[in-house]
């Protein structure tokens, strides 16, 4: 039997910071994607608060409770962060496990709204983008799944991507504190 | 007035004050027995090689703006026979063998330069497709030949041969391949037509066409009525809205082809440089300009504008391949209109209505095809009978699945061409 | 070009795949006979003008799209759910 040896997405690729800004790599331990059954979205929605304290989160929103974070990523579809769902829950919706298929990254900095304008064509700024608000577009070619924190952005890709994202990211950061 | 080197120096020395109109703006007449719809390059050639290799007699050609305002001068001004499919590469073969005589049969500059096609390719699966491409053109009479990386260093050395995702292994080079003045072409064919007795009429916009017991009797214009015994339809770009006046849905999608034009520059590349898999493609103009272009826009839309995503993916594609481009300023883009088919491959027929042809569905490839097109519509509307050449070129192709020319490979079928 | 996705808001035309017209939400019958086959593989309106077409929302919420757009102006007049638009019985031709 091989000896495999458990890597984090981003090992090796983060942390970085420059200038002012810093990308790190957020570990996750449980990820798990929840898509309700047709007609099924509100016992669901009950369901999943009931399981681990988040309702499910209407489109370009997220809900939280205590570590445990759902992030709405596309039509019918959630995320949910930091927890185990029971396998009850699959009598409402599908459940697929996502973790470790993402890199989860998170990038702060006063200029960080700057750094993602220039790769994602949406508006991320303060007053169209508020904590707790979220996005499914894409950076670069990319697709991403990006969030805001209290003190950054949480943006996510599929692990395939992750040096690739690292990348754009990291040059574009650069780009930017050569301007600060 | 016949052009020659004698009659440049004479004007040059009495102040150019003899040049005449290329061609003659006549109002139409009454009746024709032939009228052709559109004044692009298609359809020009189509009416000179009516009058001048099939006999027609009283011809017009309608076009709703002005010669030379279509796609015809809105092209990348690209000629090449480096087709694969049997069906296609006889047809662009004759298309090629007519540009190569065009310049002393219309007595007209069209600047065709012969300046050599690069196609690279950048895997030995690439390569091999190149081959057996070459082969095909070879088996056709034409040229082809199997370039490796050092071959096409010492003919463009500056491309980025160690680009890590599309390293450079080698080209199909076509020596026969190259260029020509994109509006010269148009308005060669409409002076040589008019020499021959055709009228060309502008601004006249074909608003609709009279049929009567299946049989077409003539056309309605911005001009008035106007009869004929045969019309033919050569409006790629707006081929759905002229076939839907005869009734008819045709297998087309109307998408915008952008290209773009950097500042004049020193010679710097002598040939055309096509890079497939970044859907890029470059050549250097006369005047200087890097003329290039990219894939479609990818919708469908009549606007003869492009959008801004498509000009950042080519322009990406440029610094992929030749990242001295980054160095020149971008002047001027533009869009043209493509007759997008399923397959990829044009349409020169019948129709259901007696003495109504099409001609259609040139994706984006149509400026080297305008010398066949043209003969072989010509062909079909003088003698009621496919040009061998043209014989594939059939509308009901789609319908029966048989011929499909789908030089790509990737499916009869909108939107993947 | 933007496109107001009903999901997501108003989102920037490199986010869409483009599918092709709207008729794709009208399959024939199995045994509705070549023509009509014909006409929904191959044969298209293609107007210059107002149209609907199906859009993909690739890169954000990976709903499908009814978009109603003139293909001249590029302006768009509406956009619906293509689910919508399908179980609504809505017209999508």
């Amino acid at each position: 039997m091989a000896d495999y040896i458990a890597k984090t997405p981003c090992d090796g690729l983060l942390p970085q910071t420059i200038g002012s800004l810093t990308l790190t790599e957020t570990a996750v331990d449980r990820m798990t994607s929840f898509m309700p059954w047709k007609g099924r979205e509100k016992t669901a929605s009950k369901a999943l608060k009931a399981a681990c304290g988040v309702a499910f989160p209407g489109p370009n929103e997220t809900s939280a409770s205590g570590d445990v974070q759902a992030i709405w990523t596309g039509r019918g579809q959630c995320f949910i962060l930091g927890v185990e769902l029971p396998d009850g829950l699959s009598a409402e919706g599908a459940l697929t496990d996502q973790s470790d298929a993402w890199a989860v990254m998170s990038l702060r900095g006063d200029a960080a709204v700057d750094v993602l304008a220039r790769l994602c064509p949406v508006d991320l700024r303060d007053a169209a983008f508020k904590p707790g608000d979220t996005v499914r577009t894409e950076m670069q070619h990319m697709m991403v799944s990006v969030t805001r924190m209290d003190d950054g952005f949480q943006i996510m890709v599929m692990r395939s991507f992750a040096k690739t994202a690292v990348h754009d990211l990291t040059e574009t950061m650069k780009a930017i504190a050569a301007r600060a | 007035m016949r052009f020659s080197a004698w009659q440049v120096l004479k004007e040059g020395l009495t102040g150019n004050k003899g040049w005449t109109p290329h061609w003659r703006s006549p109002e139409p007449k009454a009746e024709y027995d032939i009228i052709i719809i559109g004044g692009g390059g298609h359809g020009l050639s189509t009416a000179y090689h009516l009058a001048a290799k099939y006999g027609g007699k009283r011809i017009a050609v309608l076009e709703k703006g002005y010669i030379g305002g279509g796609n015809v001068g809105r092209n990348t001004t690209i000629v090449r026979a480096n087709y694969f499919l049997k069906g296609n590469s006889e047809f662009y073969s004759h298309s090629l063998k007519l540009w190569e005589r065009m310049e002393k049969d219309l007595n007209y500059n069209a600047m065709h330069s012969q300046r050599g096609i690069l196609n690279l390719f950048h895997s030995d699966g690439q390569r091999d497709a190149a081959a057996r491409r070459g082969n095909m053109m070879i088996n056709q009479g034409d040229d082809a030949i199997l370039l490796d990386r050092q071959g096409v260093r010492e003919i463009v050395p500056y491309l980025d041969y160690d680009n890590i995702r599309f390293p450079v292994y080698g080209a199909l080079y076509h020596k026969r391949g190259g260029t020509a003045r994109h509006d010269a072409v148009a308005w060669g064919y409409a002076r040589g037509a008019d020499q021959r007795g055709v009228d060309i009429i502008q601004n006249c916009e074909v608003t609709g066409i009279d049929i009567e017991n299946g049989v077409v009797k003539g056309v309605q214009t911005s001009k008035g009525p106007i009869k004929a015994k045969k019309v033919g339809m050569v409006v790629a770009g707006r081929s759905s809205q002229v076939a839907a006046m005869a009734g008819m849905q045709v297998p087309i999608e109307s998408t915008v082809l952008q290209a773009f034009v950097t500042e004049g520059l020193k010679p710097v590349l002598d040939n055309v440089v096509t890079f497939g898999m970044g859907h890029f493609y470059i050549s250097q103009s006369d005047k200087g300009g890097l003329v290039f272009g990219g894939d479609i826009d990818m919708y469908a839309s009549y606007a003869q504008r492009g959008n801004l995503p498509t000009t950042e993916h080519v322009v990406e594609a440029a610094m992929t391949l030749m990242p001295m481009i980054g160095k020149a300023k971008m002047l001027r883009s533009w869009g043209g209109i493509m007759d997008m088919s399923p397959d990829g491959s044009p349409v020169i027929d019948k129709t259901h209505v007696e003495g109504l042809y099409l001609n259609c569905g040139w994706n984006y490839g149509g400026f080297k095809a305008v010398p066949a097109s043209g003969d072989c519509f010509a062909h079909l509307m003088a003698k009621d009978e496919p040009h061998p050449v043209a014989a594939k070129f059939r509308l009901d192709r789609f319908r029966t699945g048989q011929n499909i020319l789908d030089e790509e490979g990737s499916g009869s079928q909108h939107n993947l061409h | 070009m933007r496109i107001k996705c009903p999901l997501c808001g108003e989102r920037d035309r490199r986010e869409f795949y483009y599918q092709g017209a709207a008729i794709a939400l009208n399959r024939p019958a199995p045994d509705a006979g070549d023509e009509a086959w014909n006409d929904y593989i191959h044969n298209r309106e293609n107007p210059a003008g107002r149209t609907k077409d199906l859009w993909h929302h690739e890169a954000g919420c990976s709903a499908w799209l009814v978009v109603e757009r003139n293909t001249v102006t590029h302006e768009i007049y509406g956009v619906e759910l293509a689910e919508d638009v399908k179980r609504g019985s809505k017209n999508a031709d």
